[in-house]
């Protein structure tokens, strides 16, 4: 049974990449933005996937399983800033945080 | 019995010693009392620095021709083992400069960050294929994340983490998507099977091609993605900021150059014109921008993008002559950029604010020590003679003129007659101040005494110095690591 061709999958990726870095410029709340960062590393894993289904080797599929375990380790250290920042009642949002400018 | 796959332990034992002595770090954060927490975790730290250095030497002298390690996943070459050496010696400084930082707990947390992170770079240097290269960039981001926001109880340093994290999550996310447009075109994830698969002319390729570069650039802060440095640079711990100048650089121009030669010979035209493009964009921004700051980590964070793009120029060459002096260049603009980073650090203890322009009036007559070492880091930033900045500079114009990039050449000399500016009005400030502007006094009584610190300073001092005059040992050093790539 064929299913659709690779096209069709890398659209759905590319609208997700697209869809996440827009998310990562224009949300203004950082769990926002860290949602759409992982957004964006799930269009990648989608294209690997379909690309390995393409060529018909393995490569692909462990290289999505490994970005799924850094995307995790990336959103732990990412909720650990945001909370060390609510503790800290800094305001939980990218447009103000701008202490740093120059 | 299954067959168990041959490893090259020795081509892994930079990375291991330094993972060992992240493990031991770490244990010694909760296994030993408070008062022995920070030397064990220092030494552990210093040690597999030392470690991984010995390692690297080992390899370097043992790999007369390139080969692959786990499945060609890992590359064992001059290239890796000099960029390893480099790496660790600059992790052995920041750990020096790290000893006195002003901090009351966590000195086992930061350690072991430091020498994970020191060994996800070495891990990444040698990358073999798109899976290694993102797994080695995330090793070392995600220690890196960790450690600029390291300092929780200032608000700066955890803004600084989190724009860090988004950028650099940003980056790696590209970079990513590249890798698997380049999976899709050729179905290939090594390095050299990509090169072998090439379809010229493919779209997908051109476009990976372009994210990857695109991705690698974030990370090496070349211009227009730079705009995270200035930040992060200034709010992180100064010794941080002294590690990610300097070893993030080395490790992310290393792979670039390798990704560019090994996996897309055939795409040359069209990478070196982009690699070009980001290099002169990163002068021009990087020299003007830090022509206008006056606190002193952003201005240093300005000029590491400018350098930035004199080592980019040395990639645009994409020739042997190229990778030797890119390799040659980092060998001076480490020791320079940690050391400096090391006496803004030394100031930024002895005042307890931040380091701006008018902080360093009096620094040359106050600490006549590292007045002398700021003014030898500053003047060879800006490539003068007796200094290894000046042959630096002199070997990335000479290959890109070779290499027929003579307008990059113009651009690159017009660049440095710029940063005159910037980095004499630094050493300006540190000696030519009188009356009422030397006021800003040390804020009570003598600072702490550091000799770890002076230590740190002296020997960036000596490497600084040294290969001016040690110039064609390093050169003979990098060529041969150069050689070693399929150019």
């Amino acid at each position: 049974m064929s299913g659709p061709g690779v096209g069709w999958y890398l659209i759905v990726a590319a609208l997700l990449f697209g869809t996440g870095a827009l998310g990562v410029m224009l949300r203004r709340s950082p769990l926002i933005v860290l949602l759409s960062l992982e957004i964006m590393l799930n269009a990648a894993n989608l294209t690997l996937i379909a690309f390995a289904r393409q060529h018909g080797s393995l490569d692909g599929q462990v290289f999505a399983l490994v970005v799924m375990g850094v995307a995790a380790a990336e959103v732990a250290i990412g909720l650990g800033l945001i909370v060390a920042m609510a503790r800290r009642r800094l305001p939980l949002d990218v447009d103000q945080a701008s202490a740093l400018r120059g | 019995m299954i067959e168990t796959p041959s490893v090259d332990w020795l081509a892994l034992s930079p990375t291991l010693a330094l993972l060992a002595a992240s493990i031991v770090a770490l244990l010694a954060a909760v296994l030993v009392g408070p008062w022995l927490r920070k030397p064990i975790a220092a030494a552990a730290a210093f040690t597999g620095f030392g470690a991984a250095t010995i390692c690297a030497v080992v390899v370097y002298v043992d790999t007369e021709r390139p080969a692959f390690v786990l499945e060609e996943s890992l590359t064992r070459d001059r290239l890796a083992a000099l960029a390893q050496v480099l790496l660790a010696l600059t992790g052995a400084v920041v750990v020096l400069v790290s000893w006195a930082e002003r901090r009351r707990e966590e000195h086992g947390e930061y350690y072991a960050l430091l020498a994970a992170a020191g060994a996800g770079m070495l891990f990444f240097v040698g990358a073999g294929n798109l899976m290694t290269l993102f797994l080695g960039l995330e090793w070392f981001s995600l220690c890196l994340y960790i450690l600029v926001a390291f300092d929780r109880e200032r608000a700066t340093s955890l803004e600084a983490g989190l724009k860090y994290l988004i950028v650099g999550g940003f980056g790696s996310a590209v970079l990513l998507f590249g890798a698997a447009l380049v999976y899709g075109a050729t179905g290939e994830l090594g390095f050299s099977q990509i090169a072998a698969a090439e379809a010229g002319g493919d779209a997908f390729l051109v476009a990976g091609l372009a994210m990857v570069i695109a991705g690698l650039a974030f990370k090496m802060s070349a211009a227009p993605f730079h705009m995270w440095t200035p930040d992060v640079y200034q709010g992180a711990p100064t010794s941080v900021t002294a590690f990610m100048s300097a070893a993030t650089k080395i490790a992310a121009l290393v792979v670039t150059l390798r990704v560019l030669v090994t996996a897309f010979p055939d795409e040359s035209e069209t990478w070196t014109i982009a690699v070009a493009v980001l290099a002169v964009i990163s002068l021009a921004w990087g020299n003007l921008a830090a022509l206008a700051q006056s606190d002193v980590k952003r201005l240093l964070a300005y000029s590491s993008i400018s350098h930035a793009g004199f080592m980019l120029i040395a990639v645009a060459a994409g020739t042997e002559r190229g990778a030797e002096s890119l390799l040659f260049y980092l060998v001076p603009y480490a020791a320079m950029s940690v050391g400096a980073f090391a006496v803004v650090a030394a100031r930024e203890r002895e005042l307890e604010t931040d380091v701006r322009l008018e902080s360093l009036a009096g620094l040359g007559w106050e600490r006549p020590f590292y007045g002398i070492a700021l003014w030898v880091f500053m003047l060879g930033m800006a490539g003068f003679p007796l200094t290894g900045g000046f042959f630096g500079k002199l070997f990335v114009f000479s290959a890109a003129y070779d290499a027929g990039d003579w307008w990059l050449v113009i651009v690159g000399v017009a660049a440095t007659a710029l940063s005159l500016a910037y980095y004499l009005n630094v050493v300006r400030w540190v000696y030519m101040r009188t009356g009422p502007e030397l006021r800003v006094a040390p804020a009570g009584g003598s600072p702490p005494r550091d000799s770890a610190l002076g230590v740190a300073v002296g020997a960036a001092v000596a490497v600084t110095i040294g290969s001016f005059f040690a110039a064609q040992p390093l050169l003979d050093l990098a060529s041969d690591a150069a050689s070693q790539l399929p150019f």
